[in-house]
């Protein structure tokens, strides 16, 4: 009887988690998709839009300009183009960009490598460089490294993203390393902060009045502690890590998704723009839920 | 005085002489920054130029201390309408709770997954381009303003909800408090702190973007100066190597950002 009421139980907390799940998937996914439309919308009524430098050439017949007119004009009706663009996401067409004349799926499949490896890249790096000078500054609790870290950081983030860019360029160092400089000064920041608000907790005071040592309070009573919202951080990290990609990618005319996003922008690509901005999001709110979920799933 | 009490106020002083050297930039300098010395661009440091000229002729001290009137009175005008939004949305949010609450944090969360930098790029680009520079500075900085809230919002959110449930704020629903009473006597009072922490926290966050977007094109348009297209010939790296002295409003902006992490005291300090 007990084992029965404890299996239903077991079975009735995980209907609950995995329908909260399944509502949380549907919020982002759709999140996602209301903001690429947002995106499609501005791209829809910017200045410029629908004028094609192709339709000035001498060569092309009437026939070939109305042709190219009509191509604008189905991206004019907005709310068919919505429906044109979500049918054909339903279906795994995102549609051809009409700056590069070429499909989006490929090209968003082309370009896409390159920015996952830099922004992997450069978060690993960050992630390392933050962990190592936050974990040395709580453990040692020295003015002169707390300082220098923090004069290092303070420098680091007072420089604009396009500078960052300049100094990778002028520098020949890879995207990546331009990413983990942005990156790293907030996250430094962040971790130190969970971290000391942690070292601050009346148990480690406890602990260390009874003389255990500090490497043992640091793993064993510390970073338990901080755990969660250190990888809460993953996500934000992610953000600012693609956020930084543009710019890095953009000056440094390296073929990501973020010279394609800057190009696509420029261009007034609808298609194009659209996609960038769904995967953008849809990145962005993923990690942000996974970094999340280890944290409800303790509340 | 401890040694960070002084290096605040040093922080402090020096931010007050920036913004009093772009206030007051007349005093400052007797050149106009459109000014062209035709028969000069390029030239080195001298007593009539006191950081050289730029490649149109045009005197880079001149351009660097308007330069800083157009960066350092914007970026708090977009910090203001940033803590503003979020004041409202995130009181709302807060106190009210319920649908509209829910409707309010999906929109902030939305705008939050999206980089800042790639809407505002997105944003700004889908803009006319050829606007006049005047036009040009106040759309950079209301598009700042209108898309830099969400975080503050977050803030303010947690803030009023904990208000909602506190115990003066009942004390002063069951004395009958009007709705007005209660916002201008119990909540903005107990919420100023916040909106003042979060709109400083913004203006070296809206610099350090603007400069950004202006060194892409899309900020600050010529002949109006701002630190972001002060820096705009900075990738000549043979150019900068050979003049250095181009790189001072980088070196101002860089400390004024600075500065502005410096000049409130820090969470230990205050314990």
């Amino acid at each position: 009887m007990r084992l029965t009421r404890e299996v239903f139980c077991c079975i009735a907390a995980m209907t609950h988690w995995t329908l909260k799940l399944a509502q949380k998937l549907l919020l982002l996914t759709s999140l996602a998709i209301v903001g690429a439309l947002l995106c499609a919308t501005m791209v829809r009524f910017a200045p410029g839009y629908g004028v094609d430098e192709r339709e000035l050439d001498p060569r092309l017949s009437q026939a070939s300009r109305n042709a190219i007119r009509s191509q604008h004009q189905l991206g004019g009706r907005l709310f068919s183009y919505y429906g044109a663009y979500i049918s054909g996401l339903l279906h795994g067409n995102l549609g051809t960009s009409a700056f590069l004349q070429r499909p989006v799926a490929g090209l968003l499949k082309e370009r896409a490598p390159f920015t996952a490896r830099a922004v992997f890249l450069g978060l690993a790096t960050a992630w390392m460089a933050a962990s190592l000078l936050s974990l040395l500054t709580i453990r040692w609790q020295n003015w002169a490294l707390e300082y220098s870290a923090t004069a290092v950081t303070g420098l680091l983030i007072a420089l604009p993203t396009a500078v960052v860019a300049l100094l990778c360029l002028y520098l020949r160092a890879p995207v990546f390393l331009g990413i983990a400089a942005i990156t790293l000064p907030k996250l430094f920041r962040y971790q130190h902060n969970i971290l000391a608000q942690a070292y601050a907790r009346p148990f480690v005071l406890a602990a260390r009045a009874r003389g255990v040592s500090r490497n043992r309070i640091l793993f064993r009573h510390v970073i338990p502690v901080a755990w969660h919202p250190l990888v809460a951080l993953v996500g934000v990290s992610a953000s600012m890590a693609l956020g930084a990609a543009i710019p890095l990618e953009a000056l440094s005319d390296s073929p990501g998704m973020g010279q394609l996003a800057w190009q696509a922008a420029l261009n007034r690509d609808l298609p194009l723009l659209t996609s960038i901005t769904l995967l953008v999001t849809l990145l962005t709110v993923g990690v942000n839920f996974l970094a999340a979920t280890p944290q409800e799933r303790s509340l | 005085m401890n040694a960070q009490r002084m290096f605040r106020l040093l922080c402090r002083g020096t931010l007050l002489f920036i913004f009093a050297s772009g206030l007051f930039a007349g005093a400052f300098t007797h050149y106009s920054y459109t000014h062209q010395f035709r028969d000069i661009p390029n030239t080195a440091p001298s007593a009539a130029h006191w950081l050289g000229t730029d490649a149109l002729g045009r005197d880079l001290f001149t351009r660097i201390v308007y330069g800083t009137r157009v960066s350092l009175l914007l970026a708090p005008a977009a910090a203001l309408l940033a803590t503003i939004i979020a004041a409202i949305l995130g009181g709302i949010a807060g106190l009210r709770g319920g649908w509209l609450e829910k409707i309010i944090l999906a929109t902030a969360d939305l705008s939050m997954s999206l980089p800042l930098l790639f809407v505002l790029i997105a944003l700004r680009a889908l803009l006319p381009l050829d606007v006049s520079p005047i036009l040009s500075v106040v759309a950079t900085f209301v598009v700042l303003g209108l898309l830099g809230w969400p975080a503050s919002l977050r803030v303010v959110w947690a803030a009023s909800r904990n208000l909602r449930d506190s115990d003066h704020v009942l004390l002063a629903q069951a004395l009958g408090y009007r709705r007005s009473q209660m916002l201008f006597r119990q909540v903005i009072p107990c919420l100023r702190p916040i909106f003042l922490a979060q709109f400083w926290i913004s203006i070296p966050i809206f610099i350090l973007t603007e400069a950004t977007l202006s060194m892409l094109g899309l900020g600050v348009m010529e002949p109006l100066p701002s630190w972001g297209n002060l820096l705009r010939g900075s990738e000549d790296f043979s150019a900068m190597a050979a003049n250095p002295w181009r790189l001072v409003p980088l070196v101002v902006l860089v400390l004024t950002v600075i500065c502005f992490q410096f000049i409130f005291p820090g969470s230990e300090e205050l314990a």
